[in-house]
């Protein structure tokens, strides 16, 4: 029996800007298909530069970033993204902001409408496809980031920090309705945060990144569909401070 | 809405007195209607000019030139911020030579532009054109460079294509300054359409109100002050109302 083909295989990336120290030194780390990614750090310990490489916003200096057909990965509507700030239209309705990614490569159709009327509802957001992003609060505006990021069904989702302005319930809330429609499509995510407890909480392997090197690539064996409640017990806390023993031990 | 009313009535209130108060001083200290006529003296020409039909084609040929040269002048300034903002090439070669054309004062123009282009309406809606252009470019060039970051990568992300991201991301997102430009350049267009008028034309109220100098008629004079200043007014209203239905979808601008 063969070994499954990571989705996404980064093997020795590497990347420095502007010529200095390299951000990124190294890093082999292959992304299984359908499989939640966490890649939990330090600021600047360079996750959100890994995170823009395995988009294809950058290019490795050395090393290689291949998709599972083994063609190089560019940006495009085959990723899904989301950023650490909302970044909707202003200007634009709730459903034409979900539509966009749509929109920029054809007219939407009544299928597009209704795929996004459906997300909507999936995010609790059904009155307020009419709305303007200014008349909704941060972790409504943060949904509709996530329906926009989700309506072209990518079979990639990247995320960098997205829920790590709202408050703790919201956020609560929010990485449940992540999981359930990642679940649901069989979505492959890389999830980057600086919070060890969401990155366990949400993640099936997390990866442990500290100056450009991948620490630690920890499976969770926790139980799926996964609760808040799971937050409390013994087994959740010991992979918190296993993470949590392998960031501050490589800073001495 | 009710202190909308209460303020507009004020200022209404204010105008009314201020008449009353000039209206006062002039009768009590006899100054000479050369000088400074009456707002009553000054109503009347202004009733008279324009009930025998002799002011219509002077305010038509203003709104003219004024219109024309603020379409011509805000177009060509628009597509120049367009294309500076979007080519770093075109941004160094063109700059200095836009900077220049616009330190030389364009109203010093005017009589090179008669000579150019003859005492018709030409050589105002030029300079006209020429005065709207810059506010129109810099606001253009400005608004489209403070574009966000991140909405940036995210049309990157999308693989949108360059035209798409000026088309549905620069210019939406820079709609607000473009407008504010818009604004700025209607102003300086009636400006410089009533200059235009002083140097080389028979037609306009800036060649009434040097008709009227040269009668020595100073109520003709303030006529044509109170014509253009209802031009500039009702302009700028009109420009407001269109700002405000244009940036509704952004909330509070």
């Amino acid at each position: 029996m063969s070994v499954a083909q990571p989705f996404l295989d980064m093997q020795q990336v590497v990347y420095a800007y502007g010529g200095g120290r390299s951000i990124v030194d190294g890093i082999t780390w292959p992304l299984a298909t359908g499989d939640f990614h966490c890649l939990v750090g330090r600021s600047g310990c360079g996750k959100t530069t890994l995170l823009k490489l395995a988009a294809g916003l950058l290019a490795p200096q050395s090393g290689s970033i291949r998709q599972s057909d083994g063609t190089p990965v560019s940006p495009g509507p085959q990723l899904g993204y989301m950023f650490q700030a909302p970044t909707l239209l202003s200007w634009q309705r709730v459903i034409d902001n979900v539509l966009l990614p749509v929109s920029l490569q054809r007219r939407p159709m009544a299928a597009d409408v209704a795929r996004a009327q459906d997300l909507l509802a999936m995010l609790g957001l059904t009155d307020h496809a009419r709305h303007y992003p200014r008349q909704l609060s941060g972790g409504q505006q943060s949904r509709v980031a996530l329906a926009r990021a989700l309506i072209l069904e990518p079979a990639l989702l990247l995320l960098d920090e997205p829920f790590a302005a709202l408050d703790a319930i919201t956020r609560g809330e929010l990485q449940d309705d992540l999981v359930r429609l990642c679940r649901l499509r069989g979505t492959t995510v890389l999830f980057v945060t600086h919070d060890i407890s969401e990155a366990v909480y949400l993640g099936d392997r997390v990866g442990v990144m500290h100056e450009g090197r991948m620490l630690a690539d920890i499976r969770v064996e926790l139980p799926t569909p996964r609760t808040q409640s799971l937050r409390h017990g013994t087994t959740f806390n010991q992979y918190c401070s296993r993470i949590f023993e392998t960031m501050t031990g490589a800073g001495q | 809405m009710r202190s909308v009313l209460h303020s507009r009535g004020l200022s209404l209130a204010l105008f009314l007195a201020l008449l009353v108060v000039w209206e006062f001083i002039v009768r009590q200290a006899e100054i000479s209607a050369l000088v400074l006529p009456t707002p009553s003296a000054v109503g009347r020409a202004l009733w008279s000019t324009l009930s025998s039909g002799y002011l219509w084609p002077h305010i038509e040929a203003t709104l003219t030139e004024m219109l024309l040269g603020l379409a011509l002048g805000g177009i060509a300034g628009l597509a120049m911020g367009v294309a500076l903002a979007e080519s770093a090439l075109l941004d160094r070669v063109l700059k200095p030579y836009v900077i220049v054309s616009q330190v030389v004062p364009k109203l010093a123009l005017a009589p090179l532009f008669v000579l150019w282009f003859g005492f018709g309406i030409l050589p105002t809606v030029v300079m006209t054109a020429l005065i709207c252009f810059f506010p129109l470019m810099e606001n253009t060039l400005t608004s489209l460079r403070q574009v966000d970051a991140n909405r940036l990568q995210l049309f990157r992300m999308l693989g949108a294509s360059r035209l798409q991201t000026l088309l549905r991301l620069k210019l939406p997102a820079g709609l607000p300054g473009i407008l504010a430009g818009w604004r700025v350049a209607l102003v300086l267009a009636l400006v410089g359409a009533v200059v235009g008028e002083f140097i080389g034309a028979s037609k306009g109220l800036g060649a009434v109100i040097i008709a009227a100098q040269g009668m020595m008629d100073t109520p003709l004079m303030f006529a044509a002050l109170a014509a253009i200043a209802v031009i500039g007014l009702l302009c700028y209203q009109a420009m407001l109302v269109v700002e405000r239905r244009l940036l509704r979808p952004y909330g509070e601008h």
